[in-house]
């Protein structure tokens, strides 16, 4: 099946390490010239050069999404850099935390207000070119039990029920708007990595409630990603795809 | 010192440490030589062998400074401390005019014991047995029917006084009367430690274990960082135990060891580590408003308690910004091992036992200061356990766990001694310095254990 991701142009939001990586990486090794963003600037260059090698356009500059002008600029750039844009991944993330009122500042600021501002960066360009696909990453945090109440779990369910009124009201545009629910995830230096280390028990616990045995990979989740971003998803609109190795326990009618 | 990059490790970290320059009339920073100790294998017969642990006794325990307990315990006439060393048991006991002295806890008529081992507080030592009564200050204030002994009480109807002495907070004393002064024993520690003002912090845990291992394989468990990755995953994403820095003095040593960081042996995390939260929480600080990377955290705290101490009732003023935040570890030969940091002290002493060289007593001791204008806690009961029958905490239980099966071990016919290496230097140290107290200054033969 040919993705057709040949020669798209792609921003992915927090593409230097985790899903986010292998997103770009996926999207790269497909034919897609890539701008992504990370915080550091050191983690934007390994990850630029590290991804050259699969022969597409690869850029990247550091930004702070929290930073709505410096974030918007960077967005523009990253359109201009590209000349245009097909494709929008925006994965970054606050992270979760329970104890402080000001998570629920983070996680609206980073993993609500990070994929609004970059939908609407896209938006005109797309509708311009009336072609267009967005793909929204939330959890299975927003399903399921983890963690414990949290703004994380509650901001991440606020993407799937935006991600659907895009579809709504930009489908008639080109524009396919999808939404994924990854799963844990672990990968050196995440934060499944940590919790192996620092929580072997609870780790362990959800280990178990994993009929595979294992958590997911990062490239497993971006797979998922860069299909329903590929114009071999023309059909999906508005979707919610959970790929989490059947981890969570209720059935997605 | 070693060399990181060709370590277990996933990165190259340069640790930001503080300029020795800038720590005049603090705890010295400055790193000391590494002595020679050559590669030599530790014999293991020196854990279990009955002889050596005779030998230990004659010629480190009863001839060395030890730890007795803590100075604000006895702060008035009759308060005393009941400590136990090996076969011998001590009373150290504030007199009237406010100084210590230190006796064999025993009664000179039948040998019983005058008290059991603790704290109290007694206007005279009276033995239970046939009421013979001795003074705080150790003399014989009554001897029952004492017309009824041809040869009258004891020579000077006294207890033989032991030497003790009170310094930073801590009590001290000797079973050996002609003991070198304290202050020469315990050099240079006294400029490390003091800057630490014991005196400003309250008990928090006082408990002794019942452990099944020999005194020394719990002494070495605490002298070296390369058993984290083992038996203690959970700190990597809490402290470096790849850049730590050694330093072996005449008799003491210490390591220093960079906490709030991320130990090169894991992938950096994007989040912060559940443990270093809490070390940002206890600090003052929001780790949820934190917008610096997790590898600029323990610098960081380290600014953020320096600005923000004295507002807390907190005075850092003796400390350098490093021990704002990670542990200076001291090793005061030959049992007692310092944890010291900015807001508390984790103390272990480790006695042996009194006839197996199989088991030993290891006493851990939490001090955690009290901030200015902050009542003064109550202090902790003491609690006594046999090894493994409470736990201790995560860390504590980690390494508990493992030292009977090391002792189990030790006893291998295939097993001929420890098999030593540079980040053990410690180890090395506190044996060559038993050595010398066993077989005299550089007269251990090839053929002693």
């Amino acid at each position: 099946m040919d993705l057709g991701l040949q020669g798209k142009k792609a921003i992915v939001v927090g593409g230097a390490r985790g899903i986010g990586y292998a997103v770009a990486e996926v999207l790269a090794r497909e034919g897609c010239d890539v701008a992504l963003s990370a915080r550091g600037e050191d983690s934007v260059k390994d990850a630029v050069a590290s991804l050259s090698r699969y022969g597409t356009k690869v850029v990247g500059k550091p930004v702070n999404v929290k930073r709505a002008e410096e974030y918007k600029a960077w967005l523009e750039w990253a359109i201009e850099e590209l000349d245009g844009v097909d494709v929008l991944i925006p994965l970054s993330s606050a992270g979760g935390g329970i104890g402080s009122e000001k998570y629920w500042y983070n996680a609206f600021e980073t993993d609500v207000m990070g994929p609004v501002r970059a939908v609407e960066a896209v938006i005109p360009k797309m509708t311009e070119q009336q072609r267009g696909a967005i793909v929204l990453v939330a959890s299975t945090a927003a399903l399921e039990a983890m963690g414990g109440p949290q703004a994380y779990n509650a901001m991440k369910t606020s993407l799937i029920t935006y991600g659907k009124q895009l579809a709504l009201a930009h489908g008639k545009d080109g524009i396919r708007v999808n939404v994924v629910s990854p799963g844990p995830v672990e990968f050196e230096g995440g934060n499944w990595d940590m919790i192996k280390g620092t929580m072997e028990k609870f780790y362990q616990s959800q280990l178990r409630q994993q009929p595979a045995g294992r958590l997911g990979r990062p490239e497993e989740i971006a797979k998922a990603i860069a299909f329903l971003a590929s114009d071999a998803a023309s059909w999906c609109n508005g979707s919610h795809l959970v790929v989490d190795g059947a981890f969570t326990n209720r059935t997605h009618f | 010192m070693w060399d990181t990059a060709r370590m277990d490790v996933k990165r190259v970290v340069d640790v930001i440490r503080v300029d020795p320059a800038d720590c005049k009339g603090g705890t010295p920073v400055e790193k000391a030589p590494d002595p020679e100790l050559g590669t030599d294998v530790i014999p293991a017969e020196r854990y279990y062998s009955e002889s050596f642990m005779k030998l230990e006794w004659e010629r480190v325990w009863t001839k060395v400074w030890l730890l007795g307990g803590r100075a604000d315990d006895i702060p008035n006439p009759g308060d005393y401390i009941c400590t136990d060393i090996g076969k011998e048991s001590v009373l150290i006991v504030r007199q009237h005019d406010g100084s210590i002295r230190c006796f064999p806890n025993v009664c000179l008529h039948r040998g019983n014991r005058l008290r059991p081992e603790g704290l109290g507080n007694a206007e005279q030592f009276r033995c239970m047995y046939h009421h013979w009564t001795y003074g705080l200050d150790g003399k014989i204030e009554r001897l029952p029917d004492l017309c009824t002994f041809p040869q009258g009480g004891p020579p000077g109807m006294t207890l033989p006084s032991l030497p003790c002495t009170e310094w930073n907070s801590f009590v001290w004393y000797s079973l050996n009367p002609e003991v070198e002064p304290f202050d020469d024993y315990i050099a240079p520690l006294k400029e490390h430690l003091e800057p630490y003002h014991p005196e400003r912090m309250a008990w928090k845990r006082d408990v002794t274990m019942e452990w099944d291992c020999n005194w020394k394989a719990s002494v070495d468990a605490f002298n070296e960082t390369y058993h984290v990755q083992g038996i203690h995953p959970q700190l990597l994403w809490y402290l470096d135990d790849v850049n730590v820095q050694i330093d072996c003095y005449e008799r003491h040593n210490r390591y220093l060891v960079p906490f709030a960081t991320i130990s090169p042996r894991v992938a950096m995390p994007s989040q912060i580590p559940p443990a270093i939260d809490e070390i940002m929480r206890n600090a003052g600080m929001d780790p949820a408003e934190y917008e610096g990377r997790v590898s600029d955290i323990r610098r960081d705290v380290q600014l953020f308690k320096r600005k923000h101490g004295a507002a807390q009732g907190k005075d850092y003023s003796a400390l350098n910004d490093d021990q704002l935040t990670d542990d200076y570890h001291y090793m005061i030969f030959p049992n007692v091992a310092l944890n010291v940091h900015a807001d508390d002290i984790l103390m272990f002493r480790q006695r042996p036992h009194a006839t197996d060289p199989n088991k030993m007593l290891y006493d851990v001791w939490v001090f955690e200061l009290v901030p200015q204008g902050e009542e003064w806690p109550e202090r902790p009961r003491h609690r006594r356990f046999k090894h493994g029958d409470r736990s201790i905490g995560q860390v504590l239980d980690q390494d508990a766990y493992n030292l009977p099966t090391v002792q189990l071990g030790m006893k291998s016919d295939s097993f001929p001694g420890l098999w030593i290496g540079e980040q053990e230097l410690r180890i090395r140290h506190f044996h060559k310095v038993l050595d010398d107290y066993i077989y005299g200054p550089g007269g251990k033969g090839p053929d002693d254990i």
